[in-house]
């Protein structure tokens, strides 16, 4: 679905990737995980070209973008969706117009726009949140609303970087479980970049590992399934209850 | 009302007239041309969406040169493309040229300034989603910094009106050069004073409004 041929780029003459190779497959969730500064996030921010390669050909579903036209770039893009770490939503817009704009962009009918609105917040759980403007929602859920704006346009491929990096535990695996979900019951195919060894396990069915902008190596794995991970704050709480409790 | 106001009521009407048309074109001439070019100056900036350093620098050099002038100076020297374009050097309608310019270089600079505020990865969404450059600036960028432009804007005006106060120079009339000609010159500081007032409650009006409206409009 996603090939990168040879590819290498450098930021100021300091090689960031170097002559990669690497085939993301219909369906899968791929995991690309590494130490800070390995080059994932760029590996990542390659795929839909928002960082251009200096030498090598990025193709999607056999294009190759490099060598597209801006416009049918942009269209192309409306197919590879894509979160952030900060999740990056318009915080002038409320959830529905977050969503809206990516709609606007892809020349979405303007009657068809509320249903798809509503489909998507639907699927992430936050119908009641359409009104809202993200500084009122928790990380968790801007998350959520960044996925929905992400899937608005029915992509076939949702690029991931660091989506759970400024999640709390618990957090972090309810939007794995929405990936997940994203992944099984739309088919979309998900890169997920990532940090943490337990965030990549948990999800993927092959994980690429990184280190000084090149590939160590791709391996095939069995998703681990995602933890329940109780938050600490939670743990102290009960703590205190039980204290508390004069029949203790 | 004071004696002295109500003896010159018509000409404060006029100057104050005169005022308002001075200033109203430096807005619309900030809005229709100082906005669109301040958006070009950060677009051309090292690592934005119409990154060119020689566009930057030209556009750079050109307001900063602009905006270092002395006002006075500035009236005096654009004198012949005055005439190019009014026809006078002389009257309120030849005042608002020099005005305009200062406007668009002043409020240029500002616009830049709040479009650097938004974070570059709202851009890097808008673009990921397939957004042409014209869209980003649209739908992204004006949404997310538009409390500072207004606020930009107001700051801008309260400049725009003091600007105007010395258009007198090429008899541009105004509030400014009423309150120096019949005020100070003719020895009625009382009448300069209630002209200072005016346009103290003039600014203290336009600062509440941009103040009001750009809080009512951030939503972040």
């Amino acid at each position: 679905m996603i090939l990168l041929q040879n590819v290498s780029k450098a930021f100021s003459g300091q090689p960031v990737i170097q002559s990669v190779a690497l085939s993301i497959e219909q369906g899968e969730i791929h995991g690309i995980i590494g130490a800070s500064g390995a080059g994932k996030s760029t590996l990542l921010r390659l795929m839909n070209l928002l960082e251009r390669p200096d030498t090598g050909r990025v193709e999607f579903d056999g294009m190759d973008l490099t060598n597209l036209p801006n416009r049918q770039l942009r269209q192309t893009r409306q197919n590879i969706g894509m979160i952030f770490q900060d999740f990056n939503l318009v915080g002038n817009k409320t959830v529905e117009q977050n969503i809206g704009v990516s709609l606007e962009l892809a020349r979405v009918k303007k009657c068809e726009q509320a249903d798809r609105i509503q489909e998507c917040l639907r699927f992430v759980g936050l119908e009641s949140f359409a009104r809202k403007y993200p500084s009122e929602l928790s990380g968790g859920q801007k998350q959520r609303v960044a996925i929905a704006r992400a899937l608005a346009n029915r992509p076939r491929v949702l690029l991931c970087d660091e989506p759970t990096s400024s999640l709390d535990p618990s957090t972090t695996s309810e939007i794995l479980r929405v990936l997940q979900d994203i992944n099984q019951t739309l088919g979309v195919t998900i890169v997920l970049v990532s940090h943490e060894m337990q965030v990549i396990q948990s999800i993927c069915n092959r994980v690429t590992i990184m280190a000084d902008g090149q590939i160590e190596t791709t391996i095939a794995t069995e998703p681990a399934g995602i933890t329940e991970i109780t938050s600490d704050a939670g743990w102290f709480l009960t703590q205190l209850t039980e204290r508390r409790d004069p029949h203790a | 009302m004071p004696d002295i106001v109500l003896e010159y009521a018509s000409e404060i009407r006029l100057a104050i007239g005169q005022t308002f048309v001075m200033v109203g074109i430096s807005i619309l001439a900030a809005v229709l041309v100082g906005l669109p070019l301040g958006t070009w100056l950060y677009l051309s900036r090292k690592g934005q969406l119409l990154s060119n350093r020689f566009v930057f620098s030209s556009l750079n050099l050109l307001v900063n040169t602009i905006r270092s002038f002395p006002f006075l100076l500035l009236v005096v020297f654009l004198i012949p493309f005055t005439r190019i374009i009014i026809g006078t050097a002389i009257g309120t309608a030849a005042a608002t040229v020099p005005l305009a310019v200062i406007a668009i270089a002043h409020y240029s600079r500002l616009v830049e300034q709040s479009l650097l505020e938004v974070p570059k990865g709202v851009i890097e969404a808008a673009v990921s989603m397939g957004a042409s450059t014209r869209e980003v600036v649209v739908k992204f960028l004006f949404v997310e910094a538009r409390s500072g432009l207004v606020l930009g804007l107001t700051t801008s005006i309260v400049s725009f009106i003091s600007y105007s106060t010395i258009m007198g120079v090429v008899g541009g009339g105004g509030i400014g050069d009423f309150a120096v000609r019949y005020g100070y010159q003719q020895f009625q500081t009382e009448l300069m004073l209630y002209m200072i007032l005016i346009m103290v409650i003039l600014v203290q009006l336009i600062q509440f409004a941009g103040t009001t409206v750009a809080r009512l409009l951030d939503k972040r």
